[in-house]
């Protein structure tokens, strides 16, 4: 199966990140948390996997549907 | 003739229509996994209670051979589910891809006129290629076969309807399907206006199935499917499930089930592990309602659809009520359009069917932003808002969490819900304190500090206090005693003046919005 991509399910900003290239990562497993509206929102991985890059920096802004993550399954 | 001649005819025919579109595309089926339209049927009714009608009714086109046409096409008829009656049409794709004729739309006529003027749902199992050809083509084809039912597609909810998506939906077969209260789709089955052919030949658009209508587009882009079934079994099982929550009709109330032998035990426990300490932590509001309902009882629709909303259908002490909640495990439980549409829709069912609503409050307000202006979400906003102030059946409301602006009114809050309770950790307010703080200090020269001390001060302004206090909310309740409480005010709150009918005000609103 080809790479997944992850994606930013709202508008926010990046606030920490929790995984790394490189990271095995179970469905479920969260890999970053956005803060939108004053609240934490985690990104979780769709699949299980390899994350293969993160597209995103800490701080960063994120529009609804932007990739955050690609995991390769 | 004589009577025994006739009765050997009777049986004779009958044979001839059960043999459906033949062995050779039966056994296809049977290979691939579906169910034919007879057994559909048998999985769906109470052993033995089938009553078919129109078995030995043909395509009545010009030319038509009855032999290739046995029922039609379409399968009607009558059962029962637990004891009480159904109707059901289930097409027979292997005769003529169940297309739609002058003959079987009148057999689906029939049944939906009984099921609707003597008060029972209606179940239609969906598997039709559309319109036949070439009996519907030109005016006199157009003329004889479409229009002459003004009843064909329009809903006043008298009674439930149900649609399966089983196979290929084209034309009547998702029509009723969006039409219906309940509606459950196969995987690997489609629904779309028109076939990929008919898209590619006349615009050029070469469409894959499962991109035009599969199930992933329908749970989770257009909300139009409630519940996705890996089998046909599944399916059907499912829509006995969501009947059996139902009244038959609209004038009687939904039927009640004894309370559970055992209350749940641990309703502090569940709850306290599921909600975070941390007001900024997100969690999964279905284990709330599932610690709160009748164990098992849960009965979530559209599960992948606006998903920062919760709707479904559970029991209290046996008895059937709609759950509307936030789920802030998704954009922290703000509500977007889709959950605006998921939400109007389940009330508007709920209302039809005197079916008490509860409503579970966490949303930090609306999704704001460019994309939901770009899909009306004003409007959005209003239809649901409105919807929930024509309902009459009972509304009680729950703050456990967050309830923030026109959200507020939408959640139930104040006079739009009958009875508002309140959990010790409610906040409320028009927006969060530090987009306020922003607000009131906009353009002026504030030292730090000061936003810093304004920010409290509405923090404390947020509490559930003030709403006890100016009596917005009735009662404040630990989260343990959310279901007590509840259970008792569902009965104070009964309709008892109309024997638990609502005034269905909103019985032709339509089904999508």
């Amino acid at each position: 199966m080809a790479n997944q991509e992850i994606k930013s399910e709202v508008t926010g900003t990046v606030w920490k990140i929790e995984c790394k290239a490189g990271d095995r990562v179970a469905e479920g497993d969260v890999l970053m948390i956005l803060e939108s509206m004053k609240m934490e929102i985690p990104v979780e991985a769709t699949l299980a996997g390899e994350i293969v890059e993160i597209t995103v920096q800490v701080d960063q802004p994120v529009a609804e549907g932007d990739v955050v993550c690609v995991v390769r399954p | 003739m004589s009577m025994d001649e006739g009765i050997a005819a009777l049986r004779a025919r009958e044979r001839a229509a059960r043999v459906m579109g033949g062995p050779e595309k039966l056994r296809k089926r049977r290979e691939a996994g579906i169910l034919n339209a007879e057994e559909r049927i048998d999985r769906l009714v109470d052993p033995g209670s089938y009553v078919e009608t129109g078995l030995l009714a043909v395509s009545s086109a010009p030319g038509a051979n009855a032999r290739d046409t046995p029922r039609d096409g379409k399968l009607a008829g009558f059962g029962r589910i637990e004891g009480r009656p159904v109707a059901v049409v289930s097409n027979d794709f292997t005769v003529k891809g169940a297309s739609s004729s002058q003959t079987n739309m009148k057999k689906i006529g029939h049944v939906k006129r009984v099921a609707t003027e003597r008060g029972f749902p209606i179940v239609f199992f969906g598997e039709s290629s559309g319109a036949r050809m070439p009996d519907n083509m030109g005016a006199r084809g157009m003329g004889t076969q479409l229009g002459n039912d003004p009843t064909q597609y329009v809903r006043h909810r008298e009674s439930p309807w149900v649609s399966a998506v089983l196979g290929q939906c084209y034309g009547s077969s998702a029509w009723y399907t969006c039409l219906a209260d309940f509606a459950v789709m196969r995987k690997g089955a489609v629904m779309a206006v028109a076939s990929p052919l008919l898209a590619s030949a006349a615009i050029g658009q070469k469409v894959d199935p499962e991109e035009l209508g599969g199930w992933k587009l329908h749970s989770e882009v257009t909300g139009l499917i409630d519940r996705v079934a890996e089998t046909d079994e599944e399916a059907i099982d499912l829509i006995r499930r969501f009947l059996s929550y139902m009244p038959s009709h609209n004038n009687e109330t939904p039927p009640r089930l004894p309370p559970p032998d055992q209350a749940p035990q641990d309703v502090a426990a569940r709850i306290r592990e599921t909600l975070p300490e941390n007001r900024r932590r997100v969690y999964d509001m279905r284990k709330v309602i599932e610690a709160i309902v009748d164990p098992a009882s849960f009965f979530e629709m559209k599960p992948a659809f606006g998903r920062t909303a919760v709707t479904g259908l559970a029991r209290m002490d046996g008895a059937t009520v709609g759950v509307v909640a936030n789920n802030p495990r998704h954009k922290a439980g703000a509500m977007d359009v889709a959950a605006c549409e998921k939400i109007t829709r389940f009330l508007v069912m709920c209302d039809s069917f005197n079916i008490p609503i509860l409503l579970f409050v966490d949303t930090p307000g609306f999704v704001i932003g460019v994309e939901g202006e770009r899909m009306k979400a004003p409007g959005k906003i209003m239809n649901f808002m409105t919807a929930l102030q024509l309902c009459t059946v009972p509304k009680l409301s729950v703050i456990m969490r967050k309830s923030y602006g026109q959200a507020y009114l939408n959640m139930g809050g104040g006079r739009n819900s009958d009875e508002v309770s309140a959990w010790p950790t409610a906040e409320i307010s028009f927006m969060d304190p530090a987009y306020a703080v922003q607000v009131v200090t906009w353009g002026r020269d504030v030292s730090d500090d000061e936003k810093e001390r304004l920010r409290q001060d509405m923090e404390r302004d947020n509490s559930v206090w003030g709403l006890a206090e100016i009596y917005a909310a009735q009662r404040v309740i630990a989260p343990e005693e959310t279901r007590d409480h509840l259970i008792q005010m569902l009965d104070f709150h009964q309709l008892r003046r109309s024997n638990g009918l609502g005034r269905h005000k909103l019985a032709g609103w339509p089904t999508t919005y």
